[in-house]
């Protein structure tokens, strides 16, 4: 199991840093991210599908101004761990009552990461502190430096939340494990409930203008496709 | 006459952008960013150490806008800085040229980026995972990043060749009205992925004739979430409502 929260730590802090820090290039997305966690801990499924609903709940997510948003890489790669680790633990794939219940635990950790980084944003006022008194004396390279020390902490802090996920998991499967087979298809139930409403969140999130219509006019068609699929045989 | 600045060393800058909010901080937001970014710059323009640090104290004011189209505005710090080195301009215009566009364009590329192409690419590529399953995260990424890389590419040459003449062809994209398209293909997409969500794991879901229901109560509780947010309630709270009904809806049947 070590092994397994050393990976998922060392990617959960380089994500946390890809997210705002370093480069922006998307794989630090709920989607990705968890999908790479989940390829990381052999359960590609469960991190597709717990990184498709926390992508969809953060979709319309964005720090604009002195406006912070949840953190949506801390979930996505939390979420996916916890559902491979129940999966392991239960000697297959995770499954989707094992998503719906790694999700449910994991939608604290946005605002949870949100309060850590803006704790870790007024810890990096001392590297601009620094910066000055090295620009003041005309090292300007040392003053340039600073910018990469704040990095650190941010990589410790993500890549513990996310490594401590794994035990989380493994703790929590044995709890999965004793449940009543009514309770685990109350939780298979709840993953599609928890997928539609992150959905209609990602719709509203859009802030398109006409965004019911479009979500209407493209949600029935895929409603019918998939019925007449259903009742009369695929094509 | 102080040279242009080498090849080389507008490379090492633009690298150096992506950094550009590793040490962001409440007071000084990206100001670290700056500074990091532009100083190989500086060391080149100004070898002298005294010169050097009055060009260091001009970037230590505030900075704060998008960090894509930051990389323009460091373009174009450097065109001005030049012109500085070699005595065409007073050291004003560059601290000027800064305040004046780094609201402005941080209000388009919030816009653009995180509220239009971040959305539509992601539900794009999450509405493919029906298709292509785990292989949809790379369309996203590269979706994403051919525009995100282009035009911060674009904006870092546009601003170090042509200064605040940035402006006018930033203006020329017409960024806020692809932004519109690009919501829209976010909200499509969104909507498709719930309705598919819901029929497909309503449908399979292990149980007895109330299952095909689950489909339909998963269509209606999507419903009622679109109203519950936009009224303000925390999706956090929906998320946990919606979980807690269809739990016992499928744990009492």
């Amino acid at each position: 199991m070590w092994s397994r929260v050393l990976v998922t730590a060392l990617w959960g802090g380089l994500m946390a840093l890809e997210r705002r820090a370093f480069l922006q290039a998307m794989l630090s997305r709920p989607l990705v991210a968890s999908t790479v966690t989940g390829f990381l801990l052999d359960d590609i499924p469960g991190g597709l599908y717990v990184g498709l609903v926390l992508e969809l709940l953060h979709l319309g997510g964005a720090s604009l101004g002195a406006s912070q948003a949840d953190h949506d890489t801390l979930p996505a790669i939390a979420g996916a761990a916890m559902a491979a680790e129940l999966g392991r633990a239960a000697g297959t794939h995770s499954t989707q009552a094992m998503w719906a219940l790694a999700v449910l635990v994991c939608l604290p950790l946005g605002p949870a990461g949100r309060v850590l980084e803006a704790s870790l944003d007024r810890r990096a006022r001392k590297y601009f502190g620094r910066a000055l008194t090295a620009a003041e004396t005309g090292n300007s390279q040392k003053a340039a430096r600073q910018n990469l020390r704040a990095l650190w902490p941010q990589f410790l802090f993500y890549g513990l939340c996310c490594g401590a996920s794994v035990v989380v998991g493994r703790l929590m499967a044995t709890g999965l494990g004793a449940l009543p087979l009514d309770l685990v298809r109350g939780l298979a139930w709840a993953y599609p409930a928890l997928a539609t409403g992150a959905a209609a969140i990602a719709v509203q999130g859009s802030h398109a203008r006409h965004r019911f219509l479009a979500a209407g006019v493209a949600g029935g068609g895929v409603i019918f496709l998939t019925l007449k699929a259903w009742y009369w045989g695929a094509p | 006459m102080t040279p242009a600045l080498r090849g080389v060393t507008l490379w090492r800058v633009f690298a150096r952008t992506f950094f550009l909010q590793a040490g962001f901080s409440p007071e000084a937001m990206q100001t670290l960013g700056l500074l990091y970014s532009l100083e190989p710059a500086l060391r080149e323009l100004y070898p002298d150490e005294t010169v050097r640090k009055e060009a260091v104290r001009r970037h230590l004011s505030t900075f704060n806008t998008h960090p894509y189209v930051a990389a323009g505005l460091v373009g174009g710090i450097l065109f001005h800085e030049v012109r500085v080195a070699r005595g065409e301009e007073p050291p004003d215009t560059v601290r000027r040229f800064k305040q004046t566009l780094m609201g402005p364009l941080a209000a388009l590329g919030d816009g653009f980026f995180w509220r239009s192409l971040r959305p539509a690419t992601g539900a794009l590529a999450a509405a493919l995972v029906p298709l292509i399953h785990g292989w949809a995260i790379f369309v996203y990424i590269a979706l994403y990043n051919l525009v995100h890389l282009w035009l911060r590419g674009q904006l870092f040459w546009l601003g170090w060749t042509l200064g605040d003449g940035i402006v006018g062809r930033v203006s020329a994209v017409k960024l806020p009205t692809w932004g519109d398209r690009l919501r829209t293909v976010a909200a499509a997409c969104a909507g498709a992925l719930g309705a598919w969500l819901a029929m497909r794991f309503g449908l399979h879901v292990p149980g007895g004739w109330g299952t095909p229901l689950l489909s339909f109560g998963a269509v209606a509780l999507g419903l009622v979430t679109v109203a519950l947010v936009e009224n303000e309630v925390k999706p956090l709270w929906v998320m946990y409502g919606l979980a807690g009904i269809a739990f016992l809806a499928g744990a009492l049947e």
